[in-house]
């Protein structure tokens, strides 16, 4: 539990109480729930361990203690922030678009478009990449989604959390009420660490925002000394 | 030094360990600003950087002596502050304005801004 990002209690009770979705009539056959919509996390924390205990890999702890959010955090050079962190650890509202074949996410700080393939199972042999190659499925209410083929250079969180290509998130997505949307990660990355972490991110609904431009590389004073 | 330059007292505020409701910003403030205290300063807007990752306000401020310090107060991404009610035409040199946010860690004149005080009263925060 301590382990978790962001634990709502209040959160957690509507998860196991609440059955209903929202917006959309899910009886009729192949609907599904509606998450569409402008969302922003409840609450802000750049840390997934904000008091340590990362079951770090030696491998991983080596490159942890290298980290420093002065001077080598890749989002100080406008890099993409990538999949998970930017899901978890990013203060800007995000838009949920879906379509049939996929769900499509928007985020509005890092400008990142993330697509999840309703349709088809991971390609092989994938080319690293920031956000990775996901597909969805829907269960009940919750929209499970797979994430495979990342490439390592983007951190877990804020703090400097290290991963490798290898990394594996799954995502449970579940609007628990109206306003209040649910992501439960579990990062999967026998390189870097010795058993998942597990994380929760509560997004809450925010009607009338419109995802705004956003272009990093404008006036960033920051200096970048990574590699 | 950073003493001697404020018109106000310094305060040592605890936060809430929660950032719930605090300035957004992306570039990890938590570890260029100490976000434990506060600082309060007033001055003279020279500029305003309507510009993003982050906006920015350049202002002077007169220290004990009479001398000039430039001061800067580092503001979250557009978007997010014009959702709190700023405009690019929020500021203009020469306004006058008391300055309220974070302090530098290494106690350079800048802060991560919390909330801006007109010269009218009027009060606008950075964050939502």
């Amino acid at each position: 539990m301590r382990k978790y990002l962001i634990f709502s209690a209040v959160a957690a009770a509507m998860l196991a109480l609440s059955s209903a979705t929202f917006g959309q009539d899910t009886t009729r056959p192949g609907a599904v729930p509606d998450i569409s919509g402008v969302w922003l996390v409840e609450n802000f924390q750049p840390r997934l361990f904000p008091n340590g205990g990362a079951p770090f890999t030696p491998w991983a702890e080596m490159k942890f203690k290298a980290t420093d959010p002065q001077t080598n955090d890749p989002n100080l050079a406008c890099l993409p922030m990538g999949v998970p962190r930017f899901m978890i650890a990013a203060p800007y509202p995000m838009e949920i678009l879906q379509m049939p074949t996929r769900v499509i996410i928007i985020h509005e700080g890092p400008q990142m478009m993330r697509q999840i393939y309703m349709n088809r199972q991971h390609p092989k042999d994938l080319d690293p990449t920031y956000s990775g190659d996901a597909i969805g499925k829907w269960e009940g209410d919750t929209l499970v989604v797979d994430t495979i083929g990342f490439n390592d250079k983007t951190w877990l969180d804020g703090g400097g959390l290290p991963h490798s290509e290898k990394m594996h998130v799954v995502e449970r997505i579940r609007r628990t009420d109206h306003d209040t949307l649910v992501d439960t990660f579990t990062i999967d990355d026998p390189m870097a660490y010795t058993k998942p972490i597990t994380a929760q991110q509560v997004y809450k609904l925010k009607p009338g925002w419109e995802i705004q431009e956003y272009v990093c590389e404008e006036n960033n004073k920051y200096t970048y000394q990574g590699k | 030094m950073r003493t001697r330059l404020v018109i106000f007292p310094v305060t040592a505020v605890l936060l809430l360990l929660s950032f719930a409701g605090a300035t957004y910003a992306h570039h990890g403030f938590v570890s260029w600003f100490d976000m434990t205290r506060s600082t309060t300063v007033k001055g003279t807007v020279t500029s305003f950087d309507w510009t993003n990752p982050h906006a920015y306000i350049y202002f002077d401020v007169k220290d004990e002596k009479g001398a000039i310090v430039k001061w800067s107060a580092e503001l979250g991404a557009l978007a997010m502050l014009a959702r709190a009610g700023w405009k690019r035409d929020t500021l203009k040199p020469g306004d006058e304005i008391t300055a309220i946010g974070n302090p530098a860690k290494d106690g350079k004149p800048i802060m991560h801004l919390d909330k801006i005080v007109f010269a009218n009263g009027q009060e606008l925060s950075s964050a939502l």
